[in-house]
């Protein structure tokens, strides 16, 4: 099995992200899958960007302009 | 003043942070790489065009290695000709291959070098600056300048008085961020424009005597809230930052405008004056793009955050300066004991909390509305203490100021299964029912009169099973004064005619990470006239109280602190508890009886220790 490298625009990982920890993961070629060498994610980059996804639940004001500061 | 600056900062950076490590994932280190030099200057150069198009002038922050490069200096003068651009010196940006041949060694944070190197790379890196341009530079600065580096610079090149000089609150929250590999521990500082002690770069000057010389200003401006509960390098005036924080759906990235619209609201609590820094390394336009996010994205993020000031200099809302010309504005507009204030508003979370961060020469306070106005963050600037860093003193890496309360560190209100966490707040209790303050959330309005800043907080019901109170906080920060003031109002009560005993208290420890720290140097004290009582810290869990106390407090060496409670009524009974080694803190507090309309005040004051 030859070594993993970074895959395209170094996703990180997203179970880290959510414990704010930003971590690049790697990509394993053989299994098409990127993979955390702290924890225990895996997953392929369509469930990597689902996953991101889910890390912005907190902003629940992500889409707004706000104008109000009082 | 009534101005809302903007300070745009740009380096040549030939070796970005991150770009080896990312561009040069799987490749041996080489960074004298040809193709990570022609990238970086790529970078830089447009840069410098979105801001010149936008129609702003920047701070050129040259870097050591940039000094190496001809086409880099040639450019520098060029802009400096053409639009006005300062050219400054930064102290990042020292690695390249000269720099590693003298040094021998992979540093490259100027704050962590041994006392001897620094002032050999300063003036390495000035005389190489002077050399290139026929000049010494009026400004400078690094993530972290610590005091005795910018004393040497300001005495050898007076000409500096201006310093990038600390990133607010980037420090064991970036650490874990980073897995733990990124020492930058520098929290407890200001996070607008201050003038720095020569004692301490965090703690402001409090006259002419302590003056350092230069007006510092912060590494970007940060969220106060959200950089104070996660990770900085997501939420401030960095357009990368933003989209490494994933605050961003769809290529839109409105939390940055808003951002920044908070920053300009801030001139309400600053006699008309708000700021601004953005200052953006060229590591984070990396070609092969970052943070999940393509190059095309960072470029967008950075010429729409660009637009958007631009846009508010075109409407007449915005003066942009280079680094040199605001620390001139600066001083002439602000008075050394001139507290800086900022009532902070949630706009990313939705939360609608509401943080009030106040600091002056003698304190950095956090009040916390959604707990009822309780303190919880509090940095005894009144001691000015002398912390050198780097190689060769007893805190190579950890720059932060050392708090007395904090919140995040040390537990505040919450705690699990037994033992304190650090707070300022109040309880009240009636026939053995108790309520904290802090469990009351809350709204504060802004205001001053005369020299007093006030913090006047939307009256909170607490309620008993027998017995209903309407309470107000308000909360004083008088200039200069070194103290905090905390007034309680009974504005009604469900049975006048009842009284409730109120408890005000503070649980401090000192630190400034999540660790404990040896508290066995502490000294406790209840004073009354000529009675006196003590504790000497040993974890042993004691109590003392004296009624009619003239004041509570603590002495702590470690960090050359005082910090002393006093009441407004003569009859109240101070006390103060030590810890014990599952609870390292220690409490200080006044109880007192509160009948219907009564207002009760103490004063939480610091004062330096020697």
């Amino acid at each position: 099995m030859a070594q993993s490298g970074k895959g395209k625009l170094n996703y990180r990982c997203p179970s880290c992200f959510m414990r704010d920890i930003d971590i690049d993961m790697f990509y394993d070629k053989e299994k098409k899958e990127y993979y955390c060498i702290r924890c225990q994610y895996t997953g392929t980059e369509e469930d990597v960007l689902k996953k991101n996804e889910m890390a912005r639940f907190r902003y629940r004001r992500i889409l707004n302009r706000i104008k109000e500061f009082d | 003043m009534g101005k809302f600056i903007l300070n745009i900062i740009h380096r040549p950076e030939m070796v970005p942070e991150y770009a080896e490590k990312v561009t040069g994932q799987g490749k041996k280190e080489d960074i004298s790489r040809k193709s990570l030099l022609t990238e970086s200057l790529d970078i830089f150069k447009l840069q410098q065009q979105i801001a010149h198009d936008n129609g702003f002038k920047t701070t050129i922050q040259m870097t050591y290695a940039s000094l190496f490069n001809e086409e880099a200096v040639s450019l520098a003068k060029e802009h400096h000709e053409k639009f006005g651009d300062e050219i400054s010196l930064t102290l990042l940006g020292l690695p390249c291959k000269e720099f590693r041949d003298k040094y021998k060694t992979k540093d490259f944070c100027i704050w962590m070098f041994s006392m001897e190197d620094k002032k050999s790379i300063v003036d390495d890196v000035f005389e190489k600056f002077h050399e290139c341009f026929g000049f010494y530079p009026e400004s400078t600065g690094s993530y972290y300048m610590d005091a005795e580096l910018t004393n040497y610079i300001k005495e050898k090149y007076p000409t500096v008085k201006c310093a990038v000089a600390t990133c607010w609150e980037e420090g064991p929250k970036a650490y874990h961020t980073c897995n733990n590999s990124w020492y930058t521990f520098m929290d407890g500082g200001p996070w607008n424009p201050w003038i720095p002690s020569r004692q301490n770069t965090h703690a402001p000057a409090a006259d002419e005597a302590e003056d350092s010389g230069i007006v510092a200003i912060p590494h970007l401006s940060r969220d106060l809230l959200a950089c104070y509960d996660g990770n900085g390098s997501n939420f401030g005036t960095h357009p990368q930052n933003v989209l490494r924080g994933m605050i961003y759906q769809d290529g839109q990235y409105p939390y940055l405008y808003n951002l920044i619209d908070q920053y300009r609201h801030l001139e309400k609590f600053n006699h008309g004056y708000s700021y601004n820094m953005m200052f953006v390394g060229p590591g984070w336009l990396n070609k092969m793009g970052r943070w999940e996010a393509s190059y095309e994205l960072l470029k967008q993020s950075y010429e729409d955050g660009m637009a958007y000031y631009g846009s508010l200099k075109k409407e007449g809302k915005l003066t942009d300066m280079t680094m040199a010309e605001f620390a001139d504005y600066y001083r002439s507009n602000k008075t050394y004991t001139q507290p800086e204030c900022a009532l902070w508003k949630d706009i990313l979370y939705g939360s609608d909390k509401q943080l009030f961060w106040y600091c002056d020469p003698f304190m950095r306070t956090c009040v916390n509305m959604d707990q009822g106005g309780a303190i919880v963050d509090l940095r005894p600037y009144a001691a000015k203490l002398n912390w050198p860093v780097g190689i060769g003193t007893k805190h190579v890496t950890d720059a932060s100021y050392p708090f007395l309360i904090q919140e995040k560190y040390r537990a505040g209100y919450f705690t699990h299964y037994a033992g304190e966490g650090t707070i300022r707040s109040a309880k009240l209790s009636y026939h053995g029912e108790e309520v904290d303050l802090a469990l009351c959330r809350t709204k504060a309005k802004f205001s001053e009169e005369g020299k007093t800043r006030i913090l006047t907080l939307d009256p909170v019901d607490i309620e008993f099973n027998q017995l209903t109170i309407e309470l107000q906080t308000k909360i004083y920060f008088e200039e200069g004064s070194s103290k905090i003031g905390m007034e309680r109002t009974i504005l009604e009560m469900s049975n006048p005619k009842a009284e409730v005993d109120i408890n005000e208290y503070m649980v401090a420890c000192y630190g400034t990470t999540e660790y404990p720290e040896d508290m066995t140097s502490i000294t406790l004290s209840c004073k009354k006239d000529n009675e006196n009582k003590e504790i000497l810290y040993a974890y042993k869990c004691r109590e003392e109280q004296l009624d009619g106390a003239i004041e509570v407090s603590a002495v702590i060496p470690p960090i050359e602190t005082k910090v002393l409670l006093t009441a407004s009524k003569e009859e109240a009974t101070g006390y103060i508890k030590e810890g014990y080694a599952f609870s390292p803190m220690f409490t200080l507090g006044y109880t007192s009886k509160l009948k219907n309309k009564e207002v009760f005040t103490t004063w939480l004051s610091l004062e330096k220790a020697n």
